[in-house]
C-alpha cells in the first residue's frame, strides 16, 4: 500500500512533468482509450526509469568507490548469514513483486477499457489484402480509406483474405492482427477531428511497407455526406 | 551421487588422460553430418522445391553412402574406444528421450487443436473408412518386439551370445513387419484418395504415424548397427541397452498414436 | 606443474587434427569462428538495411523483397547462428569442462557431431542467400505467408532442424557432463555461476527446441506436401504455428540471456575479487526461477492476435513476474561489487557496459509485458530497441567479453591493448547512437520490417542518426576482430593467471590447455569455491 502511494505521488509528479497539455476527458462516459494509454505509458516510463536510475547510480558508485588500490587487494565481503541471505531474497522479491502487481492492476484496468466495446459503437468491417485495406460500412458501402464521425465510438471487425496483416492505428494507440479464418476486433473513440493513418504491422511480403491508408475523424454531417457519395 | 562413486569415475578419467597425450580425432561425425546434409535438405529441396530430380539423385547418392560410412565408423570406434566415464550413455539416452517426448507432444498438440476446433465435423469430409484392425495387429507386433528385445538382453546378460543374436534378429524382423503394415496401410489409403493434403485429419494422420514410423526405422537402424558386430562376437553393453531403451520408448509412443489417431 | 601438456602450444598446426577433433576446446574455438562469421555476415546485412532505411524511398534496392531477404537473414543468423552457438557452443564448450575440472565432455564424438551440424547449418543458411527464391519470411516464419511465398522456406526449416538437433545433442552432452564429471569433492554449491546458467540454458533447449522443430516441420509439410495444419480454410489454424514457435522462442531468449549473465558473473567476480553475493538465492531463486517461469509466458508475443482476454491478462502477470527472478540475479550481480577490490581490463569494460545494457534492455521489457501498452507498441521499432539492447548488445557483449577475458587461456597471449579499448568505445558509442532513436520513434508509430516509411517523414532524421551509429559500431567490431587475430598470432605472452582468478580453468590448467586439460588430477576441498578471494 505504501508502495502504491509512493508510486502515485511519483506518478503525479510525472504527469506534471510529461504532459504539456492535460489529457482529454472522454466525451460522456465512453472511455478515451488513447488518453488511458498515454497515462499508463508515462506511469510505466517513470516506474522503470526510477528503477533503472537507482541501479545504475548504485553501480557507478560501487565501481568507483571499490576500485582496487593495489593488485594484491581482495574484496572483503563476507558470506551472508542464513537470515541475511533469506532477507536479501525475500525483501527485494517482495518489492519487485509489489511493483509488478501494481503495474498489472493498472494495465488490467486499461485493458478492460480497450476490450469493452461501447454499446452505441458504429461497426465497420475491415478486410486486409496483399497489399491494401478495404472497409465496409453498415450500409454495405465499401471504401479504401476509413472515415468516421467524431463523437461515435467505432468498432472494427477485421479479417484477412490472404496472409496475416495487422491493423496498426498509432494515433489511437491500437493494433490488432488481421488473420484469415478469424475475426478480431478493436474499437476506438474519435473525440476530435483529426486525419491520421493506419499502417500494416505484421510482415506480409513485398509491399508490407506500402500497406497504409488514411483514417479520418470528421464532423458527423460531413461524414453522412461523404458516405452517401461513396455509394 | 556418493563421493565414492565420484572418486571411482574420476579415477577412470584420470587414468584415461594419463595414457593419451595426443589430440583425439574421429572422422565419423563429420562424414555422418555431411551425409545427413546431402540426403535431407539437398535431397528434399531438389525434389519438392526446385523440382530437379538430378539434384535429388545427387543428394541421395552422396548422402546415403556417407551416412553408412559415418555410422559404421562410429560404431566401430564405439566398440573399441574407452569412454572417459563409463556407463553414462544409459543416462544420456533418457535425457535425449525427454526431447523426443516434446516433439511428439508438439505434433499431438497440433492435432488436438485441429480436432477440437472442428467440433462434431470429425472426421472431416474426404476421410474413408480407416481400419482399426490393422493398428491393433501392429500393436501386438510392436509390443511383442519389446518382449523379444528384452529376451535378447537377458541372453546377453547370461553371456549367451548366439541366443542374443537370435532374439535380436527376431526383434528386427518384427520391426520390419510393423513397417510393412504401415506401407500396406498407406498404400491402401492413398488409393482410396486419402493423401496428406486431403483434409486436416489426413494431415495429422500422415504426419504423426509417419513420424512414428521414422522412429521405428531409426530403432531398426540401431539394431542393425548392434547386430553386425554382434555376429562377429563383439557387443557393447551400454550400446545394446541404449538401443533397447529407445525401442521401448518407440513402443510406448505407439500406444498414444493408436489411441489418439485411430480410436478417438 | 607437470610438463606433459604445457608444450602443446608450440606444436605445429595440424589441419587434420582440427577438422576431425573431438576435443571440447577445439570444438569451442570452431564454434567461435563459425558464429563470428555468421555475426559478420548478418552484421553486413544490418548495415545494408540501415543504409536503405537512412532515407525515405528506395536507396539501392529494387523491390521490398531484397530488403526482406536481408532482414530474414539478419534476424535468423544473429539469433540462431551467432548468439546461441556463440554462448552455448563456444563458451560452454571451451570453459565449462575446465571449470568443473573435467578432461572433456561426456560424449566427445557427439560433441563433434554437434559442431558439424552447426557448420552445415551455416552452409545451408548461406546457400539460401544465393539460391533463386531466397527465403524472405523473417526469422519468425509465420504462415500463411511462409507457405504462400515464392521464397524457399525449406532452407529455413532445415537450417532450424540442423541447429536444433545440434543444440539438443549439446544439451544431453553437457547435462551428463555436469552431473558425472565434476572434479572429486565439487558439490553443487561450488559450481561456477556460468556452469549453472549453462545448465539452465541446456535444460530449456532440451525441452523447448523439439516444439520448434515440430512447428517448422509442419510448416514444411504445409508448403511442400500440401497438408493443412495452418490453413484455416481446410480446418487448420493460423495461430497454431505462432503458439508452437513462441513456446520455444520465448524460452530461447533465456537460453541466450542466462549464459550471458553467467559470463558476466565470472568476469565481475574475478575483477572485483569478491565472492558472489547471495550465491544460493542467485542460483536456485534467480536462475531456477527464470527456468520455471520462462516457459509460461510465450503469449506475450501473441498479445495482438485476438487471444482470449483471460489468457492475455494471465500472461501479462506471469511475464511481469519474470522481473522477480531476474531481479534476484541482478541483486547478486550488484552485491558482488559491494566492498570489492575492482580492477579494470577490457573484459571488465564490456562487463560494466553490460550492467547498463541489462537495465535498459530488461526494463523496456516491462511496458511490452503489459498487454494494454503492447497493443500500441507491438511490431514497432520500440521492440527493436528492446531486444537489440538485451540481446543484440547485452548478450552479444557477453561473447566479446568472454573472448577478451579468456583470451590468455585460449591463446596463451594477451589481447588487451589500446586497439581493444578504442574498439570498445567505438562500439559502445555506436550502439547507443543506433538504438536510442528507435526507442523514441517506436511509440510514435514507426513499424517494424519497413524498408520505406514515406507515411512518417518526421522519422527520417532519427533513421539517419541510427545509420551513422551502425557504422561506428561496425568500425568497432572490425577493429576488434583484427585485434583478436593479430593478438592471437603475435600478442605478448600471457602470464599463467593474468587476472588472479580462483576458478579451476585458471588455477589448474596451462595456457592453452592440452589434450585432457589438466596435467594433474583436480580435486577440490569441501570449502573451496571458484570465488574464495577473501581467505
Ligand atoms: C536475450 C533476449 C531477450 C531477453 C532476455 C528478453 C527479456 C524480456 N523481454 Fe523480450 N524480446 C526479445 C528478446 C529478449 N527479451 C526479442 C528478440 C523479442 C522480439 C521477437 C520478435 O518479435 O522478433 C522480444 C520481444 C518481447 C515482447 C513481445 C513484444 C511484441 O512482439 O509485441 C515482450 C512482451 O512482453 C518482451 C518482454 C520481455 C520481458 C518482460 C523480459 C524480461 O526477462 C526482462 C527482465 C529484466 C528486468 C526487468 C530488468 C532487471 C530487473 C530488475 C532491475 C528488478 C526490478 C524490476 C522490476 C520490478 C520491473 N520481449
Ligand atoms: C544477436 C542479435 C542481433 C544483433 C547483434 C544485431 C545487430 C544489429 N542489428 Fe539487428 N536484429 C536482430 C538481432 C540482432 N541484431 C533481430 C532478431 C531482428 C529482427 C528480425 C526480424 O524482424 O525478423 C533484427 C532487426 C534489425 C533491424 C530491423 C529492420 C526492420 O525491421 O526493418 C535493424 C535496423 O536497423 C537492425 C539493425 C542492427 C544493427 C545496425 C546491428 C549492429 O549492432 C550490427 C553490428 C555488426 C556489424 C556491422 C558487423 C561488422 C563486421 C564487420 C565489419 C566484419 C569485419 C570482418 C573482418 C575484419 C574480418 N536489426
Ligand atoms: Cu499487410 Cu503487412
Ligand atoms: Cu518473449
Amino acid at each position: 500500500m505504501k508502495l502504491k502511494r509512493f508510486f502515485s505521488v511519483l506518478n503525479g509528479a510525472a504527469m506534471a512533468l510529461l504532459f504539456a497539455t492535460p489529457a482529454f476527458a472522454a466525451a460522456g462516459d465512453t472511455p478515451d482509450t488513447r488518453a488511458d494509454w498515454d497515462e499508463l505509458w508515462h506511469e510505466v516510463l517513470v516506474d522503470i526509469t526510477v528503477i533503472g536510475v537507482i541501479f545504475i547510480v548504485a553501480a557507478i558508485y560501487m565501481l568507483i568507490r571499490f576500485k582496487a588500490t593495489n593488485p594484491e587487494q581482495v574484496g572483503t565481503a563476507t558470506r551472508l548469514t542464513t537470515a541475511n541471505a533469506i532477507g536479501w531474497a525475500l525483501i527485494p522479491a517482495a518489492i519487485f513483486m509489489a511493483d509488478d502487481f501494481y503495474l498489472a492492476a493498472k494495465g488490467w484496468t486499461v485493458w478492460d477499457h480497450q476490450r469493452t466495446v461501447p454499446e452505441n459503437a458504429m461497426e465497420v468491417k475491415v478486410t486486409g489484402y496483399q497489399w491494401y485495406w478495404e472497409f465496409e460500412y453498415e450500409d454495405g458501402t465499401t471504401t479504401d480509406e476509413l472515415k468516421v464521425p467524431v463523437g461515435t465510438p467505432v468498432v472494427l471487425r477485421m479479417t484477412s483474405d490472404d496472409v496475416i496483416h495487422s491493423f496498426g492505428l498509432p494515433y489511437y494507440r491500437l493494433t490488432e492482427d488481421v488473420m484469415p479464418g478469424r475475426i478480431t476486433y478493436i474499437w476506438f473513440n474519435p473525440i476530435e477531428e483529426v486525419e491520421t493513418l493506419v499502417t500494416c504491422r505484421e510482415f506480409c511480403g513485398n509491399s508490407h511497407s506500402e500497406m497504409f491508408t488514411a483514417v479520418e475523424a470528421i464532423a458527423p454531417a460531413e461524414f453522412e455526406k461523404w458516405l452517401a457519395e461513396q455509394g | 551421487m556418493s563421493t565414492e562413486a565420484t572418486h571411482q569415475i574420476h579415477d577412470i578419467t584420470h587414468e584415461h588422460h594419463i595414457h593419451e597425450h595426443h589430440w583425439e580425432t574421429s572422422w565419423a561425425p563429420l562424414v555422418l553430418v555431411a551425409g545427413i546434409f546431402f540426403l535431407v535438405p539437398i535431397g528434399f529441396s531438389g525434389h519438392f522445391v526446385y523440382e530437379n530430380q538430378l539434384m535429388t539423385i545427387i543428394g541421395a547418392g552422396l548422402g546415403v553412402p556417407l551416412i553408412l560410412a559415418g555410422v559404421a565408423k562410429w560404431v566401430e570406434e564405439g566398440m573399441s574406444h574407452k569412454n572417459l566415464v563409463e556407463g553414462v550413455s544409459i543416462v544420456g539416452l533418457p535425457i535425449f528421450i525427454v526431447s523426443e517426448i516434446f516433439i511428439f507432444l508438439g505434433l499431438f498438440a497440433s492435432y488436438w487443436t485441429m480436432r477440437l476446433s472442428a467440433g462434431i465435423n470429425w472426421p472431416p469430409e474426404g476421410t474413408p473408412e480407416i481400419s482399426t484392425t490393422i493398428p491393433l495387429i501392429m500393436t501386438v507386433i510392436l509390443v511383442s518386439s519389446s518382449f523379444t528385445m528384452h529376451n535378447a538382453e537377458v541372453k546377453l546378460d547370461d553371456g549367451d551370445n548366439s541366443g542374443f543374436n537370435k532374439w535380436l534378429i527376431i526383434t528386427i524382423l518384427l520391426g520390419c513387419v510393423f513397417l510393412g503394415f504401415t506401407v500396406f496401410e498407406y498404400n491402401h489409403l492413398i488409393h482410396a484418395g486419402f493423401v496428406p493434403g486431403t483434409n486436416s485429419y489426413s494431415s495429422a494422420f500422415f504426419s504423426i504415424t509417419g513420424f512414428h514410423a521414422s522412429h521405428v526405422f531409426i530403432g531398426l537402424g540401431l539394431f542393425v548397427a548392434v547386430l553386425i558386430p554382434a555376429l562377429k562376437g563383439k557387443t557393447n553393453d551400454s550400446f545394446v541397452a541404449c538401443a533397447s531403451v529407445y525401442w521401448h520408448f518407440v513402443d510406448v509412443v505407439w500406444f498414444f498414436v493408436v489411441s489418439q489417431i485411430y480410436f478417438w | 606443474m607437470s610438463t606433459a601438456t604445457t608444450t602443446h602450444d608450440q606444436e605445429a598446426f595440424n589441419l587434420k587434427e582440427w577438422i576431425f577433433t573431438t576435443d571440447h576446446k577445439r570444438i569451442g574455438v570452431m564454434y567461435l569462428i563459425g558464429s563470428m562469421a555468421a555475426f559478420a555476415v548478418a552484421g553486413m546485412m544490418a548495415l545494408m538495411m540501415r543504409l536503405e532505411q537512412a532515407n525515405i524511398g528506395a536507396q539501392f534496392i529494387e523491390t521490398g523483397t531484397d530488403y526482406n531477404e536481408w532482414l530474414y537473414f539478419h534476424g535468423a543468423a544473429m539469433i540462431l547462428a551467432f548468439l546461441i552457438p556463440g554462448l552455448t557452443g563456444f563458451a560452454a564448450n571451451y570453459f565449462l569442462p575446465l571449470m568443473i575440472g573435467a578432461a572433456d565432455v561426456a560424449f566427445p564424438r557427439i560433441n563433434a557431431f554437434s559442431i558439424w551440424l552447426f557448420y552445415f547449418a551455416i552452409v545451408l543458411a548461406l546457400l539460401s542467400v544465393v539460391v533463386p527464391d531466397t527465403p524472405d519470411i523473417m526469422w519468425t516464419g509465420y504462415p500463411p505467408y511462409a507457405v504462400t511465398t515464392e521464397g524457399n522456406t525449406s532452407f529455413y526449416v532445415f537450417t532450424v532442424h540442423l541447429l536444433g538437433f545440434s543444440s539438443i545433442l549439446g544439451a544431453v552432452n553437457f547435462l551428463v557432463t555436469v552431473i558425472y564429471m565434476r572434479a572429486p569433492g565439487m558439490g553443487w554449491n561450488q559450481l561456477n555461476i556460468f556452469v549453472w546458467t549453462t545448465l539452465a540454458a541446456f535444460v530449456l533447449q532440451l525441452v523447448f527446441i523439439p516444439v520448434l522443430a515440430a512447428a517448422v516441420t509442419l510448416l514444411l509439410f504445409d508448403k511442400y506436401l500440401g497438408t493443412h495444419f495452418f490453413d484455416p480454410a481446410a480446418g487448420g489454424d493460423v495461430l497454431l504455428y505462432q503458439n508452437l514457435f513462441w513456446f520455444y522462442s520465448h524460452p530461447a531468449v533465456y537460453v541466450i540471456f542466462l549464459p550471458a549473465v553467467g559470463i558476466l558473473f565470472e568476469i565481475i567476480a574475478t575483477m572485483a575479487k569478491n565472492q558472489i553475493f547471495n550465491y544460493k538465492v542467485c542460483v536456485y531463486g534467480g536462475i531456477g526461477g527464470v527456468v520455471a517461469i520462462g516457459g509460461e509466458v510465450w503469449i506475450h508475443h501473441l498479445y495482438v492476435t485476438g487471444m482470449p482476454d483471460w489468457l492475455r491478462i494471465g500472461m501479462m502477470i506471469s511475464t511481469l513476474l519474470i522481473s522477480v527472478p531476474v531481479g534476484l540475479i541482478v541483486m547478486s550481480l550488484w552485491g558482488t561489487l559491494w566492498r570489492a577490490a575492482i580492477s579494470y581490463n577490457v573484459a571488465m569494460m564490456y562487463s560494466v557496459a553490460m550492467l547498463y545494457l541489462i537495465m535498459v534492455g530488461g526494463l523496456t521489457g516491462i511496458p511490452l509485458a503489459m498487454t494494454s501498452l503492447t497493443v500500441h507498441l507491438s511490431e514497432t521499432s520500440f521492440i527493436h530497441a528492446h531486444f537489440h539492447f538485451i540481446m543484440g548488445l547485452f548478450s552479444t557483449y557477453a561473447v566479446f567479453a568472454a573472448v577478451y577475458y579468456w583470451f590468455p587461456k585460449m591463446t596463451g597471449r594477451m589481447a588487451d591493448n589500446g586497439w581493444a579499448r578504442i574498439s570498445f568505445w567505438l562500439n559502445f558509442i555506436g550502439i547507443n547512437v543506433t538504438f536510442w532513436p528507435l526507442f523514441i520513434i517506436g511509440p510514435q508509430g514507426m513499424p517494424r520490417r519497413y524498408w520505406n516509411y514515406e507515411m512518417f517523414p518526421q522519422f527520417e532524421a532519427y533513421h539517419e542518426v541510427a545509420t551513422v551509429g551502425a557504422f561506428l559500431t561496425a568500425a568497432g567490431v572490425a577493429i576488434m576482430i583484427i585485434n583478436w587475430i593479430t593478438s592471437a598470432i603475435s600478442g605478448p605472452k600471457a602470464p599463467a593467471n593474468p587476472w588472479n582468478s580462483r576458478s579451476l580453468e585458471w588455477t589448474h590448467a596451462p595456457n592453452p590447455p592440452g589434450p585432457g586439460n589438466f596435467p594433474e588430477a583436480v580435486t577440490v576441498a569441501d570449502d573451496w569455491t571458484p570465488y574464495d578471494y577473501n581467505k
